[in-house]
């Protein structure tokens, strides 16, 4: 399988192992972020760093696990629900004028985007690269829902998503 | 007896502790997650598992709807950002991110109280469960997880919220609002918890939510 090295800059120490064994210079960039250009995938670099920071990620996933009708459709309510509560906490974060209440429905509609945004991994939306999320942006390609719709964002993430 | 925290999964041990949960005050809090003492449950009280006799799925709900709402596209659009975050794919992270912003300025508006939030928030409380039951039958283990995590935050939201009402200003008074970014656990205190009581992760892993003029 090909595969390619990225490292976690969270978990980097700066030992720079990496970059005496790279053969390709690409783990040497000046953002830190290894060249996937350069990246010949031999995994070297995740092999000798001390931090363990560098993972070896595939070109191509895997397809994703299966889901059931009844499961998904359940989760998805679910998520709907979310939707309608973060509508909810938008609008009191807009008419209150209290800093505490504001604060607090702020960090209620961050908690509940990221409730629905978990609901629908696991409702076959968990890989970008999957079927599911090509049928997505595709549908909203061929008729997007209004004008302001950021369409050229669209096409490149179907791009991306289908190489 | 034992008494279980809902929430977080806390387990206050009287024989530990030397006083009897009944005695303690009402204000006391669950001290990894500050839940209200209404929120633990003698563990004898626990509802034992039903063994997994091949129950009928309700059949209403096995349509699955293909069109998804606005709603739900600005949550599958903040999914896909942060899966492709994961992936070190910051590009495209930040391609759907945009997505994401235009479905969620497209969602209905909703105008309504801290009660009618609160009543939406208790129904998908017990809503976790019958989910819970249909994913079981088909060993779903990746939504039981989402659903084990998405209970106890719920929880935990509406604690908070009855708690604000309890309370009003009182309980932001000089406390900060932070959020899980893995989970979305929100926690009201001076400093984030070492570790998220939901789903474990460090405390540089919260984020602290800012005011109007932060």
């Amino acid at each position: 399988m090909s595969k390619y090295a990225v490292r976690n800059l969270r978990l980097c120490t700066k030992d720079c192992l990496c970059l005496f064994v790279c053969p390709v210079g690409a783990t040497d960039t000046e953002n830190s972020v290894i060249d996937v250009e350069k990246c010949i995938g031999c995994g070297a670099c995740a092999e000798v760093c001390p931090s363990k920071a560098i993972s070896m990620v595939p070109k191509e996933y895997p397809t994703q696990q299966p889901k059931e009708d009844a499961v998904v459709g359940l989760m998805k309510e679910m998520v709907e629900s979310k939707a309608t509560q973060e509508a909810f906490t938008r609008n009191i974060q807009e008419t209150t004028d209290k800093d505490g209440l504001y604060r607090l429905m702020k960090g209620f509609e961050k908690s509940l985007r990221l409730l629905g945004a978990d609901g629908m991994r696991e409702s076959r939306y968990m890989l970008p690269q999957s079927n599911e999320t090509k049928e997505f942006l595709q549908k909203l390609i061929n008729t997007p829902p209004s004008e302001d719709f950021p369409l050229e964002e669209a096409k490149k993430l179907l791009e991306a998503m289908s190489k | 007896m034992k008494y279980t925290c809902q929430v977080c999964g806390y387990v206050y041990d009287e024989e530990v502790e030397k006083v009897l949960f009944e005695t303690l005050p009402d204000d006391w809090e669950c001290p990894l997650c500050r839940a209200p003492k209404s929120e633990f449950l003698p563990q004898e009280e626990k509802k034992v598992e039903e063994p997994l006799v091949s129950k009928p799925v309700p059949t209403n709900h096995s349509e699955v709807n293909t069109d998804l709402s606005y709603g739900q596209m600005a949550m599958l659009c903040a999914n896909l950002s942060r899966a492709c975050e994961k992936q070190y794919k910051n590009d495209e992270a930040s391609l759907f991110a945009k997505l994401e912003d235009y479905f969620v300025k497209h969602t209905e508006p909703k105008q309504g109280s801290l009660d009618d939030l609160l009543e939406m928030i208790k129904k998908d409380i017990d809503q976790y469960s019958v989910i819970r039951e249909v994913a079981d039958q088909y060993h779903d283990r990746g939504t039981a997880r989402a659903l084990v995590w998405g209970e106890k935050v719920t929880r935990i939201l509406s604690s908070l919220l009855l708690q604000y009402e309890k309370h009003g200003e009182h309980l932001l008074d000089k406390q900060e609002v932070w959020v899980c970014s893995a989970c979305g656990f929100v926690f009201v205190g001076e400093e984030a918890p070492e570790l998220c009581p939901v789903c474990k992760v460090p405390s540089w892993k919260f984020e602290k939510v800012t005011g109007r003029e932060g």
